[in-house]
């Protein structure tokens, strides 16, 4: 057994590794992740996590449900440390799996990957209460600092894999039934399942009434559900009509690599048939039109109080036109139609985003043009919260891989106008959606979490 | 006010604590349990006190009397996080408001005597606060709480020099739930029933059986015309967040029965109907951020930490109300 599986054995368990190791890991974490873009690709299948927090035993909870490294491929969309208890191991073990199998292990940063942030929201005191000095917790800075700004998810399926090996009629079961959006609960039952609302009537009907068909689609976060929910339906209809008429013009042309934005090849590009998503931990700055502007900044270092690094971790989506100011004090807040132009311009079919507190663990909005994915169950071992995952399937078509990205995503449904399908269609997207750990599997901490009340 | 003033005070406590060792006659109340349960609720205050010193360390509260409530033997105090002072900070400034609204009210009479009466009040320093200012007017402050709190308190004040020279409080120690069956009896000392009186209960009538607590409120109705009174209390016990709030304040021991029966701000509002009070206003935590905070002073305010728990807050602070309710005169800046 080498010295970082042994590393992973003991984090696992949940005892954190001896400094002098703590350091060589930051250092290979380093120069590993130095040598990763800004945006890193990932390829289908994967699955899409929010903030961590420092839940471990949550996290342990979390690959139970969704499989053990490296057998899933995992993303990461930040937040790993501050708020709970165990910062440090559940960091430390993520760096581990990181560098132990960095294909299969993607890290991004989130808003608290900060120095600033830490020492107000609990990590430099639990690596000070830990180890008897701030040196781990610089190490661990240092890597903040390397982490990637996002990633771009390419070959994701239409449909779904089944939820479990086990049953390969269900395989062919899903085809069948083209579902775009599943709910599972941490046991792999399925709560809920969304088909895929085809525009079976294109040609009669308006791109603004397949749009508003569409509109009613998305659970929205609505886990548990057996009916799809249409919160903000009508809020989003005037601005997606807005969207389509003013980016019918814009939407031919480019062909390059989902998420470049780059034009002018010929229609060979890698994409897939879902279109890219991107996973950015908070969501979009004013200053980033492209995500190819996200790949030209300087990253590596502290998060800055402003400018599109620190909106990328900042921000996040609301019910509003265009964008707004930030209560968190940093990052800005964004409309629908912000959303839909960046994914437009971008061919990007979808935004995963964290970052955001929702109760049902996860919450799609603006068409299902973004979603915000939560995985700390019972946050601060207060919220009451579920927590959930985000499930993409490898596209196994033999099409998406060379797909032709440009928008016309409803091609296999033979001849929709482009104009009508002004967003790129979602990929299927699987949400398993798991509670807290229960406490006895946590075995410590001796003194049980208390959490804080207005008493 | 020097020290001669101090023997007014607790002058009830002899009084209660011989109620409280014939006991009253209902089966089971004085079980360990119970016991033990008013021990735990005695703790709160102490989570109170550590909350504010966080707050005032921090620099959302400016409160020169917080540090005298802290005792040592617990150990440094621990900084909050940015949640919990900006809930100390909304809920103090929330009542601070309320308070200064009633004391200020100038409508015919700007310098005539009003009284407070804080129940459970602890450690609170308002009334520190409030009398080191001058005032035009009189103000009658009297605490009700745990004898062992209240002596700890009135030991506290009177081991200070600083806070010596303040006394006007009346510190009675007397366990609420006996004016709750006190029926025609005075059970405390000094209250002048023909002042306007303003009633605070600051996450305290929350810990008491539903119908101790609307007799705590029936006793001053009973007697002061001219009464209003002020609530703090959590809300909204049955949502996944208030689930979790019950287990784990269960945890802890700590239990609130009057949560069952007022579970929604609007149960709060009909419940101060009921008592008899004319006009009633609710709010929750959240809101009162929202809109009784100016601007500036929430950037200041944000700008000490910065909070980075925005949907947090509103779910925690969504589950705070403060209920404010009146009758009578002396009140009229709240109407407005």
């Amino acid at each position: 057994m080498s010295d970082l599986d042994k590393a992973i054995a003991q984090l696992r368990a949940c005892r954190p590794i001896p400094e002098a190791q703590v350091r060589e890991l930051c250092h290979k974490a380093r120069e590993l992740l130095i040598e990763e873009g800004n945006v890193v690709t990932v390829t289908a299948p994967v699955t899409i996590c929010g903030d961590i927090h420092g839940q471990f035993h949550d996290l342990m909870e979390l690959f139970r449900v969704g499989g053990d490294v490296p057998d899933t491929n995992y993303l990461f969309m930040g937040d790993f440390v501050d708020r709970g208890f165990y910062s440090l191991e559940s960091f430390l073990l993520l760096l581990c799996l990181k560098v132990r199998y960095p294909d299969r292990m993607t890290l991004i940063r989130g808003n608290h990957e900060s120095r600033q942030i830490t020492t107000v929201y609990g990590f430099y005191d639990e690596c000070l209460r830990k180890y008897g000095s701030a040196n781990v917790w610089r190490y661990c800075c240092d890597v903040f600092d390397y982490l990637a700004l996002g990633a771009i998810v390419l070959g994701a399926s239409n449909t779904l894999a089944p939820a479990s090996d086990s049953s390969p009629t269900a395989a062919q079961e899903y085809i069948d039934e083209d579902t775009e959006i599943e709910v599972c609960n941490s046991d792999g039952a399925i709560i809920s399942r969304f088909p895929r609302q085809r525009n079976q009537q294109a040609g009669s009907a308006s791109a603004l009434a397949q749009q508003q068909q569409q509109r009613h689609k998305s659970p929205n976060g609505n886990a548990g559900s057996s009916s799809p929910a249409s919160t903000s339906s009508s809020v989003g209809a005037s601005s997606a009509a807005t969207a389509a008429t003013s980016h019918n013009g814009s939407a031919t042309g480019k062909t390059g690599p989902p998420g470049s934005g780059a034009s002018g090849s010929s229609g060979g590009s890698v994409g897939n048939p879902a279109g890219a998503v991107l996973c950015v931990h908070g969501g979009l700055s004013p200053l980033i039109d492209t995500v190819d502007k996200i790949r030209l900044l300087d990253r590596k270092q502290e998060v800055p109080h402003e400018g599109a690094m620190c909106d990328l971790l900042w921000s996040d989506p609301d019910e509003i036109d265009g964008w707004g100011l930030s209560p968190r004090g940093a990052g800005f807040l964004f409309g629908a139609d912000i959303v839909k132009h960046f994914n437009h311009r971008n061919d990007l079919s979808l935004i995963a985003r964290a970052h955001q507190l929702v109760m049902e663990g996860f919450k799609e909005m603006f068409d299902a043009s973004i979603v915000t994915v939560w995985s700390a169950p019972n946050y601060c071992y207060r919220c009451g919260n579920v927590a959930a995952l985000l499930e993409l399937s490898e596209d196994g078509s033999g099409l998406g891989a060379f797909a032709r990205s440009n928008g016309d995503v409803n091609r296999s449904d033979g001849g929709v106008p482009e104009k009508n399908s002004v967003l790129m269609e979602g990929p299927a997207r699987r949400y398993r959606v798991f509670q807290a750990a229960p406490q006895d599997s946590r075995g410590m901490p001796a003194k049980k979490p208390v959490a804080d009340y207005f008493l | 006010m020097s020290a001669p003033s101090i023997p007014n005070l607790l002058s009830l406590r002899g009084a209660s604590r011989g109620a409280r060792g014939r006991g009253r006659g209902r089966g089971g109340h004085h079980s360990a349990a119970a016991t033990a349960h008013d021990a735990t609720v005695q703790g709160t205050d102490t989570d109170a006190a550590m909350s504010r010193m966080s707050a005032v360390d921090v620099g959302y509260l400016n409160d020169p009397y917080a540090k005298y409530f802290v005792s040592n033997s617990s150990g440094p105090v621990t900084r909050r996080l940015p949640i919990i002072n900006r809930g100390t900070y909304t809920r103090t400034t929330a009542l601070d408001i309320l308070v200064d609204q009633f004391l200020s009210e100038s409508d015919g009479h700007p310098t005539a005597e009003k009284q407070i009466v804080s129940l459970g009040a602890g450690t609170d320093t308002r009334c520190l606060r409030l009398l080191s200012q001058s005032l035009p007017r009189a103000i009658t402050y009297h605490e009700v709480d745990f004898p062992v709190i209240s002596d700890s308190k009135f030991s506290t004040v009177s081991k200070q020099a600083a806070l010596r020279t303040i006394l006007q409080l009346w510190c009675h120690g007397l366990d609420l739930r006996e004016l709750a069956h006190a029926g025609d009896t005075s059970k405390l000392n000094g209250i002048k029933t023909d002042l306007p009186t303003l009633l605070i209960s600051e996450c305290c009538l929350c810990y008491l059986q539903t119908a101790e607590a609307e007799g705590v409120i029936k006793y001053f109705a009973d007697r002061i015309p001219d009464l209003g009174i002020v609530l703090y209390e959590p809300v909204k016990p049955d949502d996944p967040f208030g689930r979790m709030m019950i287990s784990n304040l269960a945890a802890r021991g700590v239990r609130m029965p009057t949560l069952d029966a007022y579970k929604e701000p609007q149960d709060q509002e009909t419940r101060l109907r009921d008592a008899g009070f004319a006009q009633v206003k609710v709010m929750t935590v959240d809101r009162i951020w929202d809109t009784w905070v100016p601007e500036k002073e929430k950037e200041r305010v944000d700008c000490l930490e910065g909070l980075d728990e925005v949907e947090e807050w509103k779910l925690l602070a969504g589950h705070y109300v403060v209920a404010w309710a009146w009758r009578g005169a002396g009140f009229e800046r709240w109407a407005a």
